[in-house]
C-alpha cells in the first residue's frame, strides 16, 4: 500500500502540486467562467430556469472531468514508456495492479480538485436554490464513477497501444461519442437506436439522472438503474485497465 | 345587338362571382388566453392561447393553414417577432372543415423578451382570396433577471484569479 501511495503522491504532485501543474485547473475555471458569463449575457440562456442552468453546468463539469481523465490516463503508461521511465517503474516491487491504483489515485485527486472548483459555479447559477444540494450530491455520486471510469479506460488503452497519441485519440473519440447527448436534443434520442444508446451509455445515465433530480425533482429511487449503468462502466473499465497493465509484466 | 351580348356576358361573369362568394368557405377565428396563464406574466413564463377556427360559410374549407403571429408594439421597438425561440408550435393544418364545423388549437408560447405584444392567429384556406385573422390578444411581459449576475460575476472573475494567485505563489516559492 505504501508503494501505491508513493505513486499516487508523485502523480498528484505533478498535477496539482506545482504552479505550472495548476495551469489545467486554471483553464478549467476559465471555461466555467466563460460559460457562466454566457448565461448572464445571452438573453436566451438567461431565461433558463435556475434548475436548467445548474443542469447545464453539471453536464459541462462532467464532460470536462472526462476530458481530464482521458488526457491524464492516456499518458499514464504510454507516457512513461516514451520518457524511458516505464522499465524502472516495472522493476519496482509494485504489482501492475498497484501501479494502476497509484496512477488512478492521482486522477481521483484531480477530479476532486475540479469538483471543488466547480462548486462556486453551481452556487452562482443556482440562485433560486432549487435542488442545489441535490445537484452537488449527484454530481459527486454520478460524476465520480463516470470520470474515473474514463480514466481507467484511457489508462488501459495507454498500456495496450503503447503510444500516448494513439491512446488519447481513441479515448477522446469514445468520450465524444459518449458525451454526444450533451449536444443532441432529446428528440434525436427518441428513435430505437437512440434509446438503446441511452440505455448503455454511462454519460447518458449521468445526464438523465441530473435532469431527473435537479429539474424534475425525482427521488433517488428513480436513479438506481442509472447508477447501476455508471457503476458497471466503472467496474468494466477498471477490469480493462488491470488486464491491460498485467500484460506489461510479460514484456 | 353587340351591346346586349356584352351586357349579358358581364352579367353572367358577375353572377358567377357572386355565386362563388356565396358558396366559398368563410372562416371566423376566435382567440383567447387559456385559463391558468400567469396573471402578470414575466420573461421565461409559459403562456397558452386557445384559438377556435370555425367555418361560417356554406362550403367546406380544405387544407386550412392556421398560424400564430406576434407583434411587438413598444414605442420605438415595433416589429413582428421571429417566433423561433418563443414557440415551436407555429402552424397547424386543418385538412377539412365542413360548414359549421370548428377546430380548436392550443398554442403554447414561452415569453422570451419583456415588452408589449399583440398575439394574432391567421388562417388561409386553399382556395380563399383573402386572409382570415382573429382579433388581437394584448400581452405585457415583465422583465425578470433569471440568472443573477450579482452571484455569477464575482465567481466568474474571482475563482480563476484565486487559482492564478495560488499558482503564482507556488512558482515564486520554487524559484
Amino acid at each position: 500500500m505504501n508503494s501505491i501511495r508513493l505513486i499516487a503522491a508523485k502523480e498528484t504532485g505533478e498535477l496539482l502540486g506545482s504552479g505550472r501543474g495548476l495551469g489545467w485547473l486554471i483553464t478549467l475555471a476559465v471555461v466555467l467562467s466563460a460559460f457562466s458569463l454566457l448565461l448572464v449575457g445571452s438573453t436566451e440562456l438567461s431565461l433558463l430556469d435556475n434548475a436548467q442552468a445548474v443542469y447545464m453546468v453539471m453536464g459541462t463539469i462532467t464532460a470536462l472531468g472526462g476530458l481530464l481523465a482521458v488526457v491524464v490516463g492516456s499518458d499514464a503508461i504510454a507516457g512513461e514508456r516514451e520518457r524511458g521511465t516505464l522499465v524502472p517503474l516495472l522493476l519496482t516491487p509494485v504489482s501492475s495492479t498497484g501501479i494502476v491504483l497509484g496512477k488512478m489515485g492521482a486522477q481521483l485527486a484531480a477530479w476532486v480538485a475540479a469538483y471543488v472548483v466547480a462548486l462556486p459555479y453551481l452556487w452562482a447559477v443556482g440562485s433560486s436554490g432549487q435542488n442545489l444540494g441535490a445537484a452537488v450530491l449527484y454530481l459527486a455520486l454520478f460524476g465520480t464513477p463516470l470520470v474515473i471510469g474514463f480514466g481507467f479506460y484511457a489508462l488501459g488503452l495507454s498500456a495496450r497501444l503503447g503510444n500516448v497519441r494513439n491512446a488519447m485519440l481513441v479515448a477522446l473519440i469514445t468520450l465524444i461519442l459518449a458525451a454526444s447527448p450533451l449536444v443532441l436534443g432529446p428528440s434525436l434520442r427518441q428513435s430505437g437506436i437512440g434509446k438503446m444508446f441511452d440505455a448503455v451509455n454511462p454519460f447518458s445515465a449521468a445526464l438523465n439522472a441530473f435532469d431527473s433530480v435537479v429539474i424534475d425533482s425525482d427521488p433517488f429511487g428513480m436513479q438506481i438503474g442509472r447508477l447501476g449503468v455508471v457503476l458497471a462502466w466503472l467496474a468494466v473499465t477498471a477490469l480493462f485497465a488491470r488486464a491491460s497493465a498485467r500484460r506489461l509484466e510479460g514484456t | 345587338m353587340k351591346h346586349w351580348i356584352l351586357a349579358l356576358a358581364f352579367a353572367c361573369i358577375g353572377s358567377m362571382g357572386l355565386a362563388h362568394a356565396q358558396t366559398a368557405p368563410r372562416l371566423s377565428i376566435a382567440l383567447s388566453p387559456a385559463p391558468g396563464n400567469p396573471p402578470s406574466p414575466e420573461m421565461g413564463n409559459w403562456m397558452h392561447f386557445r384559438s377556435v377556427v370555425r367555418n361560417t360559410g356554406a362550403a367546406p374549407a380544405q387544407s386550412v393553414v392556421a398560424w400564430i403571429g406576434l407583434v411587438r408594439v413598444d414605442a420605438g421597438h415595433e416589429q413582428p417577432m421571429d417566433l423561433e425561440d418563443w414557440s415551436a408550435h407555429k402552424a397547424v393544418v386543418i385538412p377539412s372543415l365542413q360548414p359549421g364545423q370548428s377546430f380548436t388549437t392550443e398554442w403554447p408560447m414561452r415569453l422570451i423578451q419583456n415588452g408589449d405584444y399583440r398575439v394574432v392567429i391567421s388562417a388561409a384556406e386553399r382556395h380563399a382570396q383573402r386572409l382570415d385573422s382573429s382579433p388581437f390578444v394584448d400581452l405585457h411581459v415583465r422583465v425578470k433577471p433569471t440568472v443573477e449576475s450579482r452571484r455569477i460575476l464575482p465567481v466568474a472573475i474571482g475563482v480563476p484569479l484565486l487559482l492564478g494567485l495560488i499558482a503564482g505563489l507556488r512558482l515564486r516559492r520554487r524559484a
